[in-house]
This record gives structure tokens, C-alpha cells and sequence, in this order.
């Protein structure tokens, strides 16, 4: 979906704020929206629902609210949407009619630090469909948009690149926003800046993203 | 209990807390809170434990041993260039958004910069919390299309025989950004190597390296 998360090229914007301190977080509200989000595990959902859900704010909205506000926002969204509470209840900031439950136990800082090592993961999954690309090869993107979540963005569209590496199969995105499990090749592939952006371009420079296979034409 | 995977209804519902939520950002937060801890979904210590890893324990510190040790032990620099993945661990860095880890040296006639610009994607576990900057609307539209005005914006100024690669990070790959060692630097430790290793510098957004501060 051409939604307006897909911010690659779009010109307008001022300079970068480079003097920002260098700190974690900016306000306590921030590290706890982190932290929720990672402490809530966010059952039922797939990373790739959960980022479609994040495109599906108001576009004016998207583009006004903080960025850890625009976790809590699709985080409510989340919860709402899998039934583990209601609008109602969000909009109170307590539970009204849904019962309450137990806390998990909680987890101390070792621990913590422990589980999260271990939690590393890798998304590459076997297949049995050989890879249509090799490293040398080129390829071109497909030139409209889906109607779904999707990782190519608007900007790569309709070009030419050159695959530099292949990582086996990995979850397509587009289908895992959608609850559905189908994996599919997935390559790096590298852009020369000029077929991306033109004469306005550096004829030195290139763009690379990550892509998979039924990206291409 | 299973997600709708309904788009329009997500949509529907993001509208309706938007408008009818208090504006705050702290309060919204401060209802999600509430409302997993009433649900049984979550410990508030196990909350506090998340904000202690992040604020204390996770930060560029990690990534900048990394690449400190690259620069004293080929054989390790060999091992992290092949697959980072694995390599984080000889630390201990692996977690949060490092499964598929790419490292990326910069050259003489090289320059390596990484932004998401379809969200924020980011080396947690080995970096930390992503500056504000990297997750803000003017860096993701720019980096891609106008990546020398970007990095002159941060105080970068590359020689005529520089390329610049921009790795836009969408898929499950994350990026480190080894960047050069740089001159001045003979006999050093690695803590001391370390120190001058930046976070902009493992993002892109910083090259030359800095020795006075050590």
C-alpha cells in the first residue's frame, strides 16, 4: 500500500537535527513505551501486521506524533484488535468489564539481560524452491504498488539493480502482515544512485535494500 | 485470542483513539501500562528491568568494542565481515534485532551509511536505543536520495574520490558500520580504541574519527 510510512526520497523535509544529546531516551514516557513494547510480547501478532498496523495511522497523524507515541498508539490498536481489551477501556485507562489477570512473575535485570541473548533469532527458514537469482545477476522491480504491506519501497520501484548477496528464504512480509506463513528468497541488490534519482544524482553513489524475490519482475 | 489482520479496521481504530485519547503522550503510555499490568500481561518489575538494560547495560559502548577488536585482530575482523551475527556473540551482544547482522567496512574510496526509511529498523541488542534523528521523518526521507548534503549536515566532508553506499535496512537485515582506524592510533588497547568509536560513526553519519579524546 502506498500508505505514508514509505518516506524514501520525499523531499520538503529541513535539515537532520544533528545536535540532539546523546542519551537513550528523551522522556520517561519514551523508555516505557520501550520497555512495553518489549515486556508485552505482543501476542498474536506478527512483526509485519504490527508495522502495517503502525502504516495505518492517519497520515497527519503518522507524521506529527513522537515516534515511541506512535508505538503506544499501534500497540493500543494491537491489544484492542486481538481481543485483549476494549476501546472503551484504552480510552479509561482501565479495565471496565474485561476480567483482570495475574502478572506474569516478574524478571530482574540479569535475567532479563539472560533471555534477551538467548532470544536472538535468525528468519531465515528452509524451502524446498531453488533460488531464481544469483549474486551477479539483475534484476528489475516491479513497478506499482500492492494492495498489502510490503517492503519495497515506492522509490526502488520499476529499476534496475544487481544482486550482491543471497540469504536463503526469509518470511514474506507481505504475506506475514496478513497472518500467512510463505517464504521466499531474499537478496540484496544494489541500485546505482542515478537509476534511482536521475541526473540530480552522484554517478559515484549507490543505494542497496533488501528484497525479496517477488519484488522483482 | 488472533489479530484480524484487518487493514481498514486497524486504520478504523487508530482514528478513534487518536481523537478520543487524553493528547498526551505520557498519559497514553501511562493507559497501555495500566491496562497489561490489569490484563496479567505484564510485571511492572519486569518493566523497570527493560527501561534499567537499556538506559545501563545496552548502548553504543558495545558496538564500539566491536569494531575496536577488528581493528586489533584480523582474524576476528575476518569472522565479523563474514558473518556478525555470530561474531557479537564472542561478546555476548546478541538479542534484541541482531539475527541477521551485516558488517560494513569503510574504505579509503568507500563510505557506508545505513537509514530505514520505511520505519526505524536498528541494531538494538548491539547499539542501543536509535537516536532521534535516525527515526525522524527529515533523516529517512534525505539519506537515500541526498546522502552527501545529509553527511555534511553532520560535519562530514568526503574527499573527490569517495563513493557513498546508503544500506536502507527493511528486511530483517540490520547494519554495523565498521569504520576506518584511524591514524595516531599505533600501540592502543582496545578499551582504548574503543573510546573513540562513535555511534554515528557505526550508523555513517560520522567518519573520521577523533583521537584527543582518549
Amino acid at each position: 500500500m502506498d500508505t505514508i510510512h514509505d518516506l524514501g526520497g520525499k523531499q520538503g523535509f529541513g535539515p537532520v537535527d544533528v545536535n540532539e544529546p546523546e542519551v537513550p531516551f528523551h522522556h520517561d514516557w519514551e523508555a516505557r513505551a520501550w520497555a512495553l513494547a518489549r515486556a508485552g510480547g505482543r501476542p498474536g501478532l506478527t512483526i509485519d501486521w504490527w508495522r502495517h498496523m503502525v502504516e495505518r495511522m492517519d497520515p497527519a497523524t503518522y507524521m506529527t506524533v513522537p515516534y515511541f507515541e506512535k508505538w503506544c498508539l499501534t500497540d493500543l490498536v494491537g491489544y484492542i484488535d486481538t481481543g485483549y481489551f476494549t476501546v472503551g477501556e484504552a480510552i479509561e485507562g482501565h479495565l471496565l468489564t474485561t476480567p483482570k489477570g495475574t502478572p506474569p512473575k516478574g524478571i530482574g535485570l540479569p535475567e532479563l539481560m539472560e533471555n534477551m541473548r538467548l532470544s536472538v533469532k535468525d528468519f531465515e527458514v528452509p524451502t524446498d524452491e531453488p533460488a531464481k537469482f544469483s549474486v551477479g545477476d539483475q534484476v528489475r522491480t516491479i513497478s506499482y504498488a500492492v494492495p498489502t504491506h510490503t517492503r519495497l519501497p515506492a522509490y526502488a520501484r520499476g529499476r534496475i539493480g544487481e544482486v550482491i548477496s543471497h540469504h536463503g528464504a526469509h518470511p514474506l512480509p507481505d504475506k506475514s502482515a496478513q497472518g500467512l506463513e510463505v517464504a521466499e528468497h531474499l537478496y540484496t541488490v544494489v541500485f546505482k544512485a542515478t537509476e534511482l534519482w536521475g541526473e540530480e544524482a552522484d554517478p559515484r553513489d549507490t543505494v542497496t535494500l533488501d528484497l525479496w524475490e517477488s519484488y522483482f519482475e | 485470542m488472533a489479530a484480524s489482520f484487518d487493514s481498514d479496521k486497524a486504520a478504523a481504530l487508530h482514528r478513534h483513539l487518536h481523537s478520543h485519547l487524553p493528547p498526551e503522550p505520557a498519559l497514553r503510555v501511562k493507559a497501555l501500562e495500566s491496562l497489561l499490568v490489569e490484563r496479567g500481561l505484564v510485571s511492572t518489575q519486569t518493566l523497570d528491568s527493560w527501561v534499567e538494560a537499556y538506559t545501563e547495560e545496552i548502548g553504543p559502548k558495545r558496538g564500539a568494542q566491536v569494531v575496536a577488536r577488528s581493528w586489533l585482530d584480523q582474524d576476528f575482523r575476518a569472522r565479523l565481515l563474514e558473518n556478525a551475527t555470530e561474531a557479537i556473540k564472542e561478546f555476548g551482544f546478541e538479542g534484541n534485532a541482531t539475527g541477521n547482522l551485516k558488517a560494513v567496512e569503510n574504505t579509503d574510496t568507500t563510505h557506508n551509511l545505513v537509514v530505514c526509511t520505511l520505519c526505524s529498523c536498528y541494531p538494538f541488542s548491539l547499539l542501543g536505543m536509535s537516536p532521534a534523528w535516525y527515526k525522524a521523518g527529515a533523516y529517512r526521507a534525505r539519506a537515500v536520495r541526498e546522502p552527501r548534503k545529509v553527511l555534511k549536515e553532520f560535519g562530514v566532508e568526503l574527499s573527490e574520490d569517495v563513493a557513498v553506499r546508503v544500506w536502507d535496512s527493511t528486511a530483517e537485515l540490520r547494519y554495523l558500520i565498521v569504520p576506518q582506524r584511524p591514524a595516531g592510533t599505533e600501540g592502543w588497547s582496545e578499551v582504548q580504541l574503543a573510546e573513540i568509536v562513535t555511534r554515528n560513526a557505526m550508523i555513517g553519519t560520522d567518519r573520521d574519527l577523533k583521537t584527543g579524546a582518549a
